[in-house]
């Protein structure tokens, strides 16, 4: 290649030399915007990340794995997988039944059904935890009567699975409720006219269709289920062992100065929020065209 | 759609029986009776009442402090998060893909991991902590320790709802404001910024919503001094350890009703901004 038609190439690749075209910013008004961007994430996001690790790390490796095998940590981590184990798969299943019902029928009051499902997104998750007391605490009818027949909701289980729940409500449905609005009714309508069986459209047609959609919301779910705080800190009781999730006990344990035990506690939980967000960004590489693209969190 | 239809139209899809049934079934319990259960303990309680719980200095007081501090946060957040998605879409430079990803820790990262961080970083004796503390700034256990921990949870709304309009405004836009004389600031301020407003205020009020319920990031960092430092679903949490269910309701009552009026509000700013410009 000459030099002349090497140049050329340059300069057709190349924007930053003195010639600007007019749909561009000047590059020192760029330099400042990435700058401003790139600082301020590092030192709102990025510096907190760091110091989780460095606090973790403070009295050596060797101590922080000892603080996450005490009884309580362990206790602790138990229940955060059995609490997830159970609230995730609920909310998926009850993810798919509201697309499919809003979704593949017409009825009146759909617009308002779908702000009730995102109601608990604008809900404080204090103020949610705070409903779950008043509808099946000890002092409520209904709680008394659970309590009496050896089944407390509060201050047990059964009600953190519940707060999470409600706070993760919405993450799988309206992960797919867009996706299926996309795909209409036609290969469901085509697969049914063949024979196919409702259980086999929804197993062979649909779910292929929604998969990573369905993936992707699942993911966002279970992220904020093992972090959920607020909501389950009112209904929990804070028990230690028996209804002191991870992120509780991180509250404990910072409380009670034991500092890298509460920091290793939260480089586990802040190693999960970095593995979900590398699959995140894989599924959103990869299969864009399949996710609910404009609404992207 | 449907205001003439009959209530459900039938199809040939089945399942409608079992969806309705799940989707009412879980909504039913985990969303209506419990929020029921709230009001139905406010309404015995008496509207008075909720009114005098809710009038107490103290409680005014977090009140204010929770909205106001949401407000700042997430117009932090309106201004940082349209430079970060207009840089992340425009620009190229080396790790954007890692910073675009890092957007989403906020969402992603327990906020209770993210109060003690955020504690450790800024308390007097932390790494920034200390630095701020030589000028004679103070963040942590302060009003600014707060409304840092809501720009932290609040970071992605802002950029994830515009970066998606950015992506689609076409070049001849831009072109044509070019070809017509303006400056490059002027195209920015009179022709991308008011295309931009619509998905940034959708941003701003999700942020906002979501700072204003904000429990575990904050009380880490807030000194949860009562009057000055106290927010309000603290105060919550306190009145349900000294079993003051009645009050405790009260407080989250004129929590949803506040954050309501607040949705409604900057959709009502947004249904205009959008006839203003004229363009969905």
């Amino acid at each position: 290649m000459s030099d002349a038609a090497l140049n050329l190439h340059r300069s057709a690749g190349r924007p930053a030399r003195p010639f600007r075209r007019p749909t561009e910013e000047a590059a020192p008004a760029r330099i400042v915007l990435i700058a401003v961007a790139v600082g301020g994430l590092m030192l709102l996001v990025g510096a907190p990340l760091v110091i989780v690790f460095v606090e973790a790390l403070a009295r050596g490796w060797a101590a922080a794995v000892a603080s996450l095998q005490s009884r309580d940590a362990m206790a602790a981590i138990r229940l955060t997988l059995l609490i997830t184990a159970i609230a995730v798969p609920m909310n998926a299943v009850f993810g798919i039944a509201a697309a499919w019902f809003i979704t593949k029928f017409d009825f009146r009051g759909k617009a308002f059904l779908i702000t009730l499902i995102d109601l608990p997104f604008s809900v404080s998750p204090v103020v949610a935890g705070l409903c779950i007391v008043l509808l099946f605490g000890a002092n409520s009818a209904m709680g008394a009567w659970l309590v009496a027949n050896g089944f407390p909701i509060v201050f047990a289980v059964p009600g953190i699975v519940l707060a999470t729940v409600f706070v993760t409500f919405p993450f799988v449905a309206r992960e797919l409720i867009p996706v299926m609005i996309e795909q209409g009714r036609s290969e469901e309508e085509a697969a049914l006219t063949l024979g196919a069986s409702g259980w086999r459209v929804f197993l062979t047609v649909t779910l292929p269709n929604i998969r990573w959609a369905l993936l992707y919301g699942t993911l966002l779910c279970t992220a904020r289920a093992m972090g959920e705080f607020g909501a389950v800190a009112v209904v929990s009781g804070k028990i230690r062992g028996q209804t002191a999730t991870m992120p509780i006990t991180i509250e404990m344990f910072y409380n009670e100065y034991l500092s890298v035990a509460a920091f290793s506690m939260a480089a586990l939980l802040t190693g999960f929020a970095l593995f979900t967000l590398m699959l995140k960004t894989v599924l959103e590489l990869r299969h864009a065209d399949q996710l609910a693209a404009t609404r992207r969190h | 759609m449907a205001t003439r239809a009959p209530l459900i139209q039938r199809t040939a899809i089945p399942g409608l029986g079992l969806s309705a049934g799940i989707t009412l079934f879980m909504l039913s319990l985990v969303v209506i009776l419990p929020l029921g259960a709230l009001l139905a303990k406010g309404a015995s309680f008496g509207a008075a009442n909720v009114w005098e719980v809710v009038n107490r200095p103290r409680v005014w007081a977090a009140l204010w402090l929770s909205f106001r501090l949401s407000f700042l946060a997430a117009a932090f957040n309106l201004v940082f998060g349209v430079i970060l998605a207009w840089v992340l879409v425009r620009y190229r430079f080396p790790g954007k893909r890692i910073i675009d990803a890092a957007v989403d820790l906020p969402f992603a990262l327990p906020t209770a991991v993210a109060g003690i961080a955020l504690t450790a970083l800024y308390a007097p004796n932390g790494v920034l902590g200390s630095l701020t503390n030589q000028i004679g700034w103070q963040i942590a256990y302060t009003q600014w320790g707060i409304w840092m921990a809501l720009v932290f949870v609040g970071l992605p709304f802002v950029t994830r709802t515009v970066q998606p309009v950015i992506e689609e405004i076409e070049a001849e836009i831009e072109e044509a404001s070019a070809t017509l004389g303006a400056s490059r600031l002027h195209t920015m301020r009179h022709v991308i910024l008011p295309m931009l407003m619509p998905a940034a205020l959708t941003g701003f009020a999700l942020a906002l919503a979501r700072a204003v319920g904000e429990y575990g990031s904050v009380i880490f960092i807030a000194g949860n001094i009562p009057l000055r430092t106290e927010i309000a679903p603290l105060l919550i949490v306190i009145q349900l350890e000294e079993y003051n269910y009645d009050a405790a309701a009260a407080i989250g009552i004129a929590m949803l009703v506040i954050s309501f009026a607040m949705l409604l509000a900057i959709n009502l700013i947004q249904i205009w901004s959008r006839r203003r410009i004229g363009h969905v």
